[in-house]
């Protein structure tokens, strides 16, 4: 299994927002692992689906200030992972 | 009438009229047209193709091309790996024509940006291309949906089932001679409700379809930005309830059209305040596509799009038109109101029979979604133990209520014997890419709940 890259202090703040904004009862925000999927079936994936995406957006557009969008090239990318929303998140934030 | 034999793609005559925007560069129809000769010269022989465009306007042109070869478009109800490989693996010799990453299946793949006109400025001839017919009875589209056993389920449309139901939906929805209505949209057009309200009103339905993925609020309004009025958003509750959520400042709008899932008239009303425009909910079913619409803020009553009508045979409520090939029977209990008027009474598989008593699982959804705290909730019967009833039972979403704060604030409304036993309470709802609760997953989720 490759080792687990610790969460960073805004990897961790965002986690919270993931765990309370989606209402995940059963997962901790420290129980996240900032490289997992964050959709899909895998068994490492926080099977997140399409609904919990909207819900993100929202609550990082009003904590955050930035717009997530479903048509930007890099759509995929932001949403595959923790740690690559939290990146975007990080550098797009304006609050 | 005659029975016509071949029926255009698209509407002919109209070389100029936009059918579709790639952010804010209009799409002729003459361009559309060159792009889909130019696609359809390089399709492979074979008699299906998986369309997984993500694009509208790709997706346009990949639907076009493989109809103008004689070919059958397979639409897949999502674009997970697993239901994309069983559906190749059921059409041996199919191929997948996409504009993402290949998936990892063995898969003959076409990339339709490849060589496609997409970015090119093409300097039109001045003669016109001559717009193609298409056989009236040819299989356009094989419309997969879950199906409640889980394997995916094919639909058959013609094309003449396909382009006859668009100008019935442009005639309900848009003015005889306003002008043409721009369109954005938050559905696949894989959906049926998608392929019907934007690709088919796109070629047949005098619209232009914008081609972005629109998802989250955000997405929307910038795709709304790109548009000219008059704009049209075609969405469900669940982005509604989004975009109402967002508050976001929304370019003027004409009008609203949700479908897919019962829209809370709470929601309906909220959304027209938010975005300016009313709410309009189209009645279909993937059996026969879409059939009625209504306002959803007033009177509740459903109106047929011309030419359709009802009739009632050995219990079953069956829908007749023009551009079916045959009656279709409506998974739903319609209660008909002359003049081609109804009420839903509920899905036929959400009438609910206990002890006697008759009541509706939609309703029974609308008075949990209405309890402050609730935030989503379903209500469905799981499959009635040997010999026994069935009883309703419930998934709820409301983190900061206890099961018996629910069932106390419903027993005031409820009848006792509907309900939600159990009553299960969790972080979110199963649902699909279009917000569905597909049978299968809740009866799943009631078995591990158990377990």
């Amino acid at each position: 299994m490759a080792a687990v890259i610790a969460a960073s202090a805004a990897e961790l703040e965002m986690a919270h927002l993931l765990v309370s904004a989606l209402s995940l009862e059963d997962v901790t925000a420290e129980g996240i692992d900032p490289d997992a999927p964050l959709f899909g079936t895998g068994v490492s994936s926080l099977g997140l689906d399409s609904i919990d995406a909207l819900e993100i957006a929202l609550s990082v557009e009003q904590k955050y200030g930035v717009e997530l969008r479903a048509d930007d090239q890099d759509s995929k990318r932001i949403f595959s992972s923790l740690r690559n929303l939290c990146a975007h998140v990080q550098s797009h934030r304006k609050t | 009438m005659p029975v016509l034999t071949r029926l255009p793609l698209i509407t002919p005559d109209r070389p100029l009229r936009t059918v579709a925007w790639r952010g804010s560069r209009r799409v002729s129809q003459q361009q559309f047209l060159l792009d889909v000769y130019e696609l359809s010269g390089r399709l492979p022989e074979a008699t299906h193709a998986l369309n997984l465009c993500e694009d509208r306007y790709h997706f346009m042109v990949a639907f076009a091309a493989v109809c103008l070869r004689g070919q059958t478009n397979l639409l897949p109800p999502s674009q997970a790996v697993g239901i994309i490989g069983e559906i190749a693996v059921a059409y041996p010799g199919s191929y997948a024509l996409g504009d993402t990453a290949a998936p990892d299946l063995p898969l003959r793949w076409m990339d339709v940006k490849d060589g496609a006109a997409d970015e090119r400025d093409v300097n039109l001839a001045l003669s016109a291309l001559s717009v193609p017919s298409l056989p009236a009875d040819q299989v356009a589209a094989l419309v997969f949906t879950s199906g409640s056993t889980g394997a995916p389920q094919a639909h058959a449309k013609t094309w003449r089932t396909l382009a006859l139901t668009a100008p019935l939906a442009a005639r309900r929805f848009l003015a005889a001679g306003s002008p043409a209505v721009n369109l954005v949209a938050t559905v696949p057009p894989q959906h049926m409700y998608g392929l019907e309200t934007t690709v088919m009103m796109a070629l047949n339905g005098n619209c232009a379809a914008h081609a972005g993925r629109a998802f989250f609020p955000a997405d929307l309004r910038a795709a709304l930005q790109q548009v000219p009025a008059p704009r049209v958003l075609i969405t469900t509750p669940v982005h509604l309830r989004a975009c109402v959520a967002a508050a976001l400042p929304f370019p003027p709008l004409q009008l609203v059209i949700s479908a897919t899932a019962p829209l809370d008239p709470e929601l309906a009303a909220a959304a027209e305040v938010a975005l300016g425009a009313p709410v309009h909910e189209i009645y279909g079913c993937t059996e026969a596509g879409s059939m009625a619409s209504r306002r959803t803020v007033g009177a509740g009553v459903w109106t047929f799009y011309p030419g359709i009508r009802l009739s009632r045979e050995g219990g079953v409520d069956l829908v007749h038109g023009r551009h079916l090939p045959a009656p279709v029977a409506v998974p739903d209990s319609l209660e008909s109101l002359g003049k081609n008027r109804f009420r839903l009474r509920g899905r036929s598989a959400d009438l609910l029979k206990l002890a006697g008593k008759r009541g509706s699982l939609v309703e029974l959804t609308a008075r949990l979604l209405r309890i402050p705290g609730v935030h989503d909730a379903v209500v469905f019967v799981p499959d009635p133990p040997a010999g026994g009833e069935a009883r309703p039972a419930a998934l709820v979403v409301a983190p900061g209520l206890s099961g018996a704060q629910i069932l106390a604030a419903l027993e005031g409304v409820v009848d006792a014997v509907f309900l939600p036993r159990p009553l299960i309470r969790l972080s979110r709802l199963p649902r699909n890419a279009v917000g569905k609760l597909p049978r299968a997953t809740l009866l799943a989720e009631l078995e591990r709940r158990r377990a």
